[in-house]
């Protein structure tokens, strides 16, 4: 990785937190690893591999909803670190899953110290509209957080993935074959997680058994996720004018 | 400057509360923080409307600001409806309307529960995890086509969403939205969701979990019985990864947090790799 390559990782997964790309838009598109990933590729020259790794590290975090508890990590960096980490040092989708996930709990820390430093931008935006300059509260809401979360992500993710690049091939090398199979069992099985977290807040009453069906559809049918999709809009179309029909819940 | 040519009416025009739709678009989370959350953008956001409303009067502004400076928190694209709704009211207010700034803060903190409720559970639990659903799915092949249509798809919601949003609360006030929160039809689309969303991640646990079981127990010299194989495989493939998902639902659900779940996992795939049991 050149030196180039890590800085523009830096800009990424900033680009990934901030508030310039149209707000929501640039959370739901360059913060999520299928994005992200696929960006570092496209830097890292690689852009098929990124995709596929930065595909799977989104699975963990499907649900991810900001406002409730789910998992509590910073998936942008783990898409980007876990992507550049499997294109460097040539590992398995599953074993950069593995090494992701707790990047991404690290960089829950940035979001901590993001939030308790922009209170003190909220009392200079204060101070502007009683000194009767309300064309200076942009300077307070986007100038210096803006710039603040530039330095406080773009520099520690250009570090780890510059350093990290360059260490990751002879690390792994050195922690030898059984570790990385343990690793790539453990990435195996992450996404029971994501699915997990993400069936907390759909799992429920009627809607369960349709969960078996999914499963039973991919299994016996190997149906792909477009086919289920669509088999699954009709049924929630059918389900729905159904229980019109009998007018009132039918609760399971 | 049109400022200038409509210096006699302080009624606001399209220009200002399309300024004020994009402030909240582009930096309700510019500024995000512990104290206020979103206060710094949703001020920011009312600051082309207190300039309008009132122009030679910076004493009014001063205090229509500061009125919006506390603490917001929305789901952002559909929390655009309670920014639209501000600027209405804040608009009444300046005509001299019998509106008075305790009330407007109280409308505005009050549907901040619901809306955000309704937003995170309809665009973060259901339209984000069903289109990320297929998009990894297309995407686990090398498609680059997936991440693409995944941006575009999701620039459109969010920007149709956001807007059409801030505009009802501008327009039809706060009647309007808290009508689209009761009607039955927005509880018929989730639960409709919830469904497809159900079936999906099925698929996904059929699809993209993986765990097998690497027991083999030897019967004679020559023949091998192998757990997953002869077992799993021939009545359901993936019942491990079934189970596995479900496991980590219970766990969930009983409390545990995420990051323990998580320890559970790493556990079981170290205990289960050493011993050979999962392969």
């Amino acid at each position: 990785m050149s030196v180039l390559q890590g800085m523009l990782l830096g800009i990424l997964y900033y680009l990934g937190n901030s508030s310039i790309v149209a707000g929501p838009i640039g959370y739901y598109t360059i913060y999520r690893p299928l994005i992200g990933g696929f960006l570092t590729g496209l830097i890292l020259g690689d852009p098929v591999t990124g995709l596929i790794v930065g595909a799977t590290i989104n699975l963990m975090y499907i649900g991810f909803i900001s406002a409730g508890g789910a998992l509590p990590g910073d998936m942008c960096l783990a898409g980007i670190l876990g992507s550049a980490l499997a294109i460097t040092g040539g590992l398995d989708t599953e074993a950069a899953l593995a090494i992701a996930v707790p990047i991404g709990l690290i960089g829950t820390l940035l979001w901590f110290g993001r939030l308790t430093l922009d209170s003190f931008f909220a009392h200079l935006a204060d101070k502007f509209v009683e000194d009767g300059k309300p064309e200076k509260v942009w300077i307070a809401d986007v100038l210096l957080p803006q710039l603040m979360l530039f330095f406080m992500t773009a520099i520690p993710c250009f570090l780890a993935a510059y350093f990290g690049a360059s260490y990751i091939e002879g690390a792994i090398n050195a922690l030898g074959g059984t570790v990385l199979g343990v690793m790539i069992i453990i990435g195996g099985m992450m996404p029971a997680l994501g699915i997990g977290l993400t069936l907390i807040y759909i799992f429920k009453g009627e809607a369960r058994v349709f969960f078996f069906m999914g499963f039973l559809l991919a299994v016996y049918f190997g149906l792909s996720m477009i086919a289920i999709g669509f088999l699954a809009l009709c049924c929630a179309i059918v389900y729905t004018q159904l229980k019109n029909v009998r007018g009132g819940e039918v609760n399971v | 400057m049109s400022d200038q040519v409509k210096k006699e009416t302080n009624k606001l025009t399209d220009k200002e509360v399309r300024r004020s739709w994009i402030t909240w678009l582009f930096n309700n989370q510019a500024n995000y923080n512990y104290e206020r959350m979103m206060g710094t953008g949703f001020m920011h956001s009312m600051v082309p409307i207190a300039k309008k409303l009132y122009k030679d009067d910076v004493e009014k502004q001063k205090e229509m600001l500061k009125r919006h400076a506390g603490f917001f928190n929305c789901e952002p694209c559909l929390g655009s409806s309670i920014t639209g709704l501000t600027v209405a009211m804040e608009e009444q207010k300046a005509a001299g309307g019998d509106i008075d700034g305790e009330a407007i803060t109280s409308i505005k903190t009050g549907l901040m529960g619901p809306i955000s409720g309704i937003g995170d559970s309809v665009i973060q639990g259901v339209i984000v995890p069903l289109l990320l659903a297929f998009a990894i799915d297309m995407a686990s092949t090398g498609n680059m086509a997936a991440p693409i249509i995944y941006a575009l798809i999701m620039i459109a919601v969010v920007f149709g969403i956001s807007y059409s949003l801030f505009m009802m609360g501008y327009k039809k006030g706060s009647d309007a939205i808290l009508k689209l929160l009761e009607n039955g039809i927005i509880n018929k689309i989730i639960s409709g969701a919830n469904i497809m969303g159900c079936m999906v991640l099925g698929a996904l646990v059929a699809n993209y979990v993986s765990m097998s079981c690497g027991i083999q127990i030897s019967q004679s010299v020559e023949s091998v019985f192998n757990v997953q194989e002869q077992l799993f495989d021939a009545i359901i493939p993936k019942l491990l990864p079934l189970l596995m998902t479900l496991s980590c639902y219970q766990m969930l659900k009983k409390g545990l947090s995420s990051v323990k779940v998580l320890l559970v996992i790493v556990a079981v795939g170290i205990i289960g790799g050493m011993t050979g049991i999962l392969g």
